[in-house]
């Protein structure tokens, strides 16, 4: 097999040019240092063609952009960061090779165009690997750049496989590789059949890569697998948009809850609700920066710290807002406009003195970064979680609102007050607390939307908008109609997006809106009963 | 001195109002025109255009007043009618740069040619005349407020509902005429005009008319404003803003009562965005921005709501402090221009006008309780207004 | 200011006094041994968060310029003034710089509109406004300097780099729905197809201000890569959307080494705001990286860390662009003797200066200037590394590929004095044909 092995790098070394014939990769990396990008793609490629599996810390490093060359000698290292200085280590032994100054070394630039090169090279080159993982990932790298110098390695490594997964991944990857080498027609209609099966999106895009060269004859077997993998999708395309309009509408959803309880529940026109949501992402890049500098290891937990954080920060801004201001405004809900809309002016001013006017930056948690696939979808992490954070943040508000002594005490005093307070209920404290959880909700509403969308002082006024449509939309005091009313947007919004542009869809949708609140002129849950009429 | 000239009479403040107006639309263009720049008498022309562009504001509060005051509409929209008066004048004023373009097309307009337009879209035609353009600037504000009134209140969405509704409008269109698709410049509006009725804009006796225009305008439409809610009418209105219920028992067609208030003062704000366009040289989607739209609400609020001269005070107030603070404060104004608008609300509910008509009224019915031992009759400032 | 009795205590009284009260404090203020120049940057509202970036290195030049003793032996006093993000509000306060403050020169604006929105104001008060980022071109004004790039010193040697070294086929032009873009991706089109590139092969996608919600699009692109050819993206996306853009990016697996994205408005600032591990090897198009290695860089970030007491503060273009047309201005004032407009206006023109990339930008006769094109690519740490350099490009105001303004070049020499001369009728288009 070794044999085998080593006689197809002789075979691919006699193939690519005469100068090749050098076998010690490592007069080849130190050339690495003087090359420009034409020539280190050239050198890549011979590094490969060595087959010499003690290149792939060097290529590896090189893709990364550790590679440096010592200015002192001209010879090429693997660098790393120690303090002020760099560790150098011998890209082929990885002994180390002492530290230098930073200035004493220069970086080897590497460009998108060599990374390409390398991945691929390292594709062929780590498909034998022991480990698994490198073996899977390096078919994929095969799979997603395909060249016909690698359809050999393929094979060889394909008939040494014993993983079921692997092997499938690398019969594809040998498919895609044979599409564009020199072999038979049968072969290669047979790996057409492979490559419909993969199926996808990159499926299309290697098979029409592969149209024009192709024999004549298998165009229309490319035609057939591409209309099949095209049909499939079709439906997954509507599935996608259905999963992208619940995202949206996840996120409208978490922007406008906090406001259905100070607006739909208290009738406040919270006009610095926004800015709740932008002190709530604040919060989320405050509680980062502390992790950051004292526990980097708790980085993933961030968020998880950051919720409570926020709600405390903001609902604690609620209430002093709720006591300062708004109380001695109730019954006159237009002036809580003015008033709040004041309120947010100062607030996003206090935030772009303390912080800077520019973006902060807050990190995904690994677990909320990436995607996977499910079917013909895409679902990335982030959505998903936002998806679920916002239904839990409505269940759990509603199961408050609706079980507990607080939830009642609220619901008592916004149906009616005196009677209430003639109950014995502390009205003016309910009203506080539930402006301060109205608050708190948009609070944390804001760790999660850190997550999708810019930190800056001006975060909260891009929702405003939004949250008082939706909140409108649903129905003013039932949050029933917030969670109906956000999602049917989000999906209407993601339906008009592909045919009529992002632009034309959103000004469709507040016509829609508008035209809807004719029909229906509380919204779609309405409150029934004579309290409407006050 | 505001105080002064309220207190002096309730009957005859509007009349005052508009003589000082017209005062203005006279002495200020005099002073800057007649009186050479030395002087301390003389008025920059910077000065005048930044009082020209607080007068147009002053129009504009003065609309929403005569809904929200008088007819308990609150528009979040107004910006919208404003904002399509401006384009009107605008698109006039571009057709009136004809070939003095930079690129010499004396059909389109620069963006159009560099967008590669070939030719003037039809909503273009007509606008190189100066009747027709005024014609649209009442009629194009006036329309929307039809249909949109139409709709809304015969469906009797009242309230907050239309509130929001209306910052759906004026949203909806600023996303509208963001779009360089629509034909109206996108983001970067229209400006660089040239020429107004063959008088070149820049131009200091443009201006100063410029300025007499909006004095004069803003008396008229206060005029106007004043005669609807003094007429039997405007007890109606009144009516309606504070028993809409009743009044509809009553047999008044609320919808219709509505309507023609909010194209009226529909129009008002179109003129009043034409008037603002060639004083300050451009108009683009951001006058649409719903934050715009606010600030009149504030405005007005901050003024004296349900008071006709209040919208006037607060809106210049409000102006003259932003243009003051952001030059003297740039970093901190938004705490200044928040803070007033918190503190205009908990300690001056009724607005500054509102606040000092009610003192009187009070102390004016105290007297008349000790005179003739028949004060009870307070009654609201707005209703004292109607009288 | 006692005009005020001549009118009584009434309405107009207020409005009056409300509006000159303005003119007294400023007035108040004045001193006579300065030279004051105008900052005219939003400090509020939704470009604060570019702008007020500006304005600090504004700032900076001033106290450097008065460390080495000022202009003309006198020192500088930059007036500061908040335009909030507000178009008509930034020709009422160039207005109040120009009559009121009597600045000799304002450095400002950022977005196009702003500049539309003073243009007017400069042209008529006569004085003079530097303008520091990158733009769309179709103007030349004889009273602004467009110190920041025109299309063809940013956008088509950017393309030209992804169709050479990469081997792009295929061109998604993705921006926000505002002037820039739209000129830019109108450009763009015109300059691609002239390279053979097929109209299917290209698609243009817009989208509002401040979009967030980028799945849709980013799958819209996937799916347009997946065509067989190489494809990159053209973003001329506007500042505050791109953070959502890239998150969607990364998160969706679109990899720099498959479909490319290069950027025309993404700087070291935008990328602050990011974490950009997953995005390495995306590209941008500027005139000046952070990383550059020059001695002037250096000694301009060590200078800005001091300046702003944070040493993670980032350096970006239009600080660059600021800087150029800051040491422009003073250089031609020192040149000219006096800071009077006409004076300065004739000086200035073949001005050079030092640039911050180890070269020398100079002052142009259509008023823009020469500047090398870099090519970035987005590194794990924020910053850029360049992958290619182009020799100093003359800012082209007039594009070449649109048909209307092909036959237009801008000359503010005497005797020609013409920001829209028309080669081919042989006459100056803005004075009326």
């Amino acid at each position: 097999m070794l044999i085998r092995f080593f006689s197809l790098v002789f075979l691919l070394l006699s193939l690519a040019a005469p100068s090749l014939a050098q076998s010690d990769p490592k007069p080849l990396i130190d050339a690495l240092g003087k090359a420009d990008f034409k020539q280190a793609e050239a050198l890549i490629g011979q590094i490969a063609a060595t087959g010499d599996p003690r290149v792939v810390p060097a290529l590896e490093a090189f893709a990364e952009g550790d590679l440096y060359v010592r200015k002192s000698d001209n010879l090429v290292f693997i660098a790393k960061p120690a303090g002020a200085q760099f560790t150098l280590v011998d890209p082929m032994t990885s002994e180390e090779a002492g530290q230098v100054a930073k200035a004493a070394v220069t970086k080897i630039r590497v460009n998108n165009n060599l990374r390409r090169v390398i991945r691929s090279a390292l594709g062929g080159l780590t498909l034998l690997s022991p480990d698994r993982a490198v073996r899977l990932s390096a078919a994929d790298a095969v799979l997603r750049s395909p060249s016909p110098e690698n359809l050999e390695l393929v094979e060889a490594a394909l008939a040494k496989e014993t993983d079921a997964e692997v092997k499938t991944r690398m019969e594809e990857a040998r498919a895609v590789s044979l599409l564009s080498s020199d072999r038979s027609v049968e072969e290669k209609r047979a790996a057409i059949e492979t490559i419909r099966n993969y199926g996808g999106r990159d499926a299309i895009g290697i098979l029409r890569a592969a149209y024009g060269s192709v024999d004549a004859s298998l165009q229309p077997d490319i035609d057939d697998a591409v209309a099949s993998i095209e049909g499939e999708l079709a439906l997954w395309d509507m599935a996608q948009n259905v999963w992208y309009g619940l995202s949206l509408g996840s996120v409208l959803l978490l922007a406008a809850i906090g406001l259905a309880i100070t607006f739909g529940v208290m009738g406040i026109i919270n006009m610095a609700h926004g800015e709740m949501v932008m002190l709530g992402a604040y919060s989320t890049f405050v509680v980062q920066e502390v992790i950051r500098t004292n526990a980097p290891g708790l980085f993933d937990w961030s968020l998880a710290i950051a919720l409570p954080v926020a709600f405390l920060v903001t609902g604690a801004v609620g209430l002093v807002l709720e006591r300062g201001v708004i109380r001695f405004l109730y019954g006159r809900p237009l002036e809580t406009l003015l008033a709040t809309w004041g309120v947010s002016l100062i607030l996003q001013q206090a935030i772009r003195s303390i912080f800077g006017p520019t973006n902060r930056e807050v990190g995904n948690p690994s677990w909320m970064s990436g995607s996977f696939g499910f079917g013909g979808m895409t679902i990335t992490w982030n959505r998903l979680w936002i998806i679920a954070f916002s239904l839990s943040i409505f269940v759990a508000l509603l199961v408050l609102l609706k079980r507990s002594a607080f939830g009642l005490q609220m619901r008592a005093v916004t149906q009616n007050r005196r009677m209430a307070s003639s109950m014995g209920i502390r009205t003016p404290w309910i009203d506080a607390f539930t402006f301060a959880l109205g608050s708190g909700i948009a609070g944390i509403a804001g760790v999660a939307l850190s997550q999708i969308d810019n930190v800056s002082p001006n975060l909260g006024q891009s929702y405003i908008i939004d949250s008082f449509m939706v909140v409108v939309f649903g129905g003013v005091g039932n949050l029933w109609g917030t969670l109906v009313g956000a999602m049917s947007l989000g999906i209407l919004n993601k339906f008009l997006e592909p045919s009529v542009g992002a632009v034309l869809g959103k000004i469709l949708v507040l016509v829609l809106i508008i035209l809807f609140i004719q029909k229906r002129p509380r919204g779609l849950f309405a409150l029934k009963g004579r309290a409407v009429e006050a | 001195m505001i105080s002064g000239f309220i207190l002096r009479a309730l009957e005859g403040k509007i009349v005052v109002a508009i003589a000082i107006l017209l005062g203005v639309a006279i002495l200020v263009p005099a002073l800057n025109l007649l009186v050479p720049a030395g002087s301390a008498f003389h008025i920059p022309t910077y000065v005048m255009a930044l009082m020209g562009k607080y007068l147009c504001y002053a129009l504009l509060a003065l609309a929403l007043d005569l809904v929200w005051g008088y007819c308990g509409i609150l528009s979040l929209g107004h910006g919208a009618f404003f904002a399509l008066g401006g384009y009107a004048m605008g698109m006039y004023l571009m057709r009136q740069i004809g070939s003095r373009g930079v690129y010499g097309n004396p059909e389109l307009p620069d963006f159009m040619v560099f967008l590669n337009w070939q030719e003037l879209p039809w909503f273009w035609h007509g606008f190189d005349m100066f009747w027709f353009a005024m014609l649209m600037v009442l009629v194009v504000p006036g329309l929307l407020a039809f249909v949109f009134g139409w709709f809304a209140f015969r469906s009797r969405v009242n309230g907050v509902y239309l509130s929001i509704i209306t910052q759906a409008m004026t949203y909806a269109l600023m996303l509208a005429f963001f779009r360089n698709d629509m034909g109206f410049g996108g983001n970067n509006g229209l400006t660089d005009y040239k020429d107004i009725l063959g008088f070149p804009v820049q131009a200091d006796g443009t201006r100063a008319v410029l300025f007499a225009m909006s004095a004069i305008m803003l008396a008229l439409c206060l005029l106007i404003a004043s005669g609807i809610v003094r007429s039997k009418f405007g007890k109606v209105l009144v009516g309606v803003r504070d028993a809409e219920s009743r009044v509809r028992f009553l047999g008044f067609r609320v919808e219709h009562i509505k309507l023609f208030t909010f194209v009226v003062s529909a129009m008002m704000a179109g003129i009043a965005g034409a008037l603002f366009v060639p004083q300050v040289g451009i108009i683009n989607p951001g006058e649409f921005a719903p934050a715009n739209s606010i600030e009149v609400v504030v405005w007005t609020a901050v003024g004296g709501r349900g008071t006709l001269i209040g919208p006037i005070i607060g809106a210049v107030l409000v102006n003259a402090g932003k243009s003051f603070f952001t030059g003297a404060f740039p970093e901190f104004w938004l705490y200044a221009l928040g803070g007033l608008f918190i503190a205009v609300t908990l300690f001056l509910p009724k607005g500054i006008v509102g606040t000092i008509q009610h003192g009187f009224s009070a102390r004016k019915a105290m007297k008349a309780a000790r005179e003739a031992e028949k004060g009870r009759d307070i009654g609201t400032p707005m209703a004292q207004a109607a009288e | 200011m006692n005009f005020k009795p001549s009118i009584g205590a009434k309405l107009g009284g207020a409005l009056l006094a409300a509006a000159l009260s303005t003119t007294a404090f400023h007035g108040a203020f004045a001193q006579e041994d300065t030279i004051k120049i105008g900052v005219l940057h939003s400090l509020s509202g939704t470009m604060a968060i570019s702008e007020t970036t500006l304005k600090d290195a504004m700032l900076m030049l001033v106290e450097e310029q008065n460390k080495k003793g000022g202009v003309l032996g006198k020192k500088l006093e930059a007036v500061v003034v908040d335009p909030a993000s507000d178009w008509p509000l930034f020709a009422e306060k160039a207005r109040q710089l120009i009559s009121q403050d009597k600045v000799a020169a304002v450095f400002g604006c950022w977005t196009s509109s702003s500049r539309k929105s003073v243009l007017p104001v400069f042209e008529e008060l006569n004085s003079i406004l530097f303008y520091p980022v990158q733009y769309e071109g179709e103007e030349s004004s004889r009273n602004i300097f467009y110190t920041g790039a025109a299309p063809n010193q940013q956008a088509i040697p950017a393309v030209d780099y992804l169709m050479n070294t990469e081997g792009v086929e295929r061109w998604v032009l993705a921006g926000t729905d505002y002037v820039y873009p739209q000129t830019t991706n109108k450009i763009l089109k015109a300059y691609l197809m002239s390279k053979g590139v097929a109209e299917e092969d290209i698609m243009i996608n817009y989208t509002p201000f401040g979009h967030s919600d980028w799945q849709t699009i980013v799958t819209d692109i996937k799916n347009f890569g997946s065509a067989g050819k190489k494809t990159a993206v053209v973003s001329t996306i506007n500042g505050d959307a791109n953070v959502p853009f890239y998150k969607e990016l990364a998160n969706q697996g679109v990899k720099a080494e498959d479909i490319p994205v290069v950027a025309f408005s993404v700087g070291e600032e935008e990328l602050a705001g990011l974490d950009t591990a997953p995005l390495v090897g995306h590209l941008a198009a500027w005139n000046y990286f952070q990383s550059v290695e020059s001695e002037a860089n250096a000694e301009f970030i060590e200078q800005w860390h001091a300046f702003t007491k944070n040493d993670k503060r980032v350096t970006n273009d239009p600080m660059e662009a600021a800087y150029i047309g800051f040491n422009a201005w003073v250089k031609a004032v020192e040149a000219a003797g006096t800071t009077d407009t006409d004076a300065v206006l004739d000086s200035i023109i073949g001005v050079s200066i030092p640039n911050l990339s180890g070269g020398t930008s100079t002052v142009m006769p259509n008023h823009h200037i020469t500047k090398p094109v870099l090519i970035g690519e987005i590194q794990a740490d924020g910053q850029f590394e360049i992958v290619q350099e182009t020799p100093a490009v003359v800012g082209d105001e007039w594009s070449d590929y649109l048909p209307d303004s092909k036959d237009l070049i801008a000359d503010w020499r005497k005797p020609m004095e013409c920001g829209n001369f028309n080669v081919a009728t042989g006459k100056c288009g803005g004075k009326g044909s």
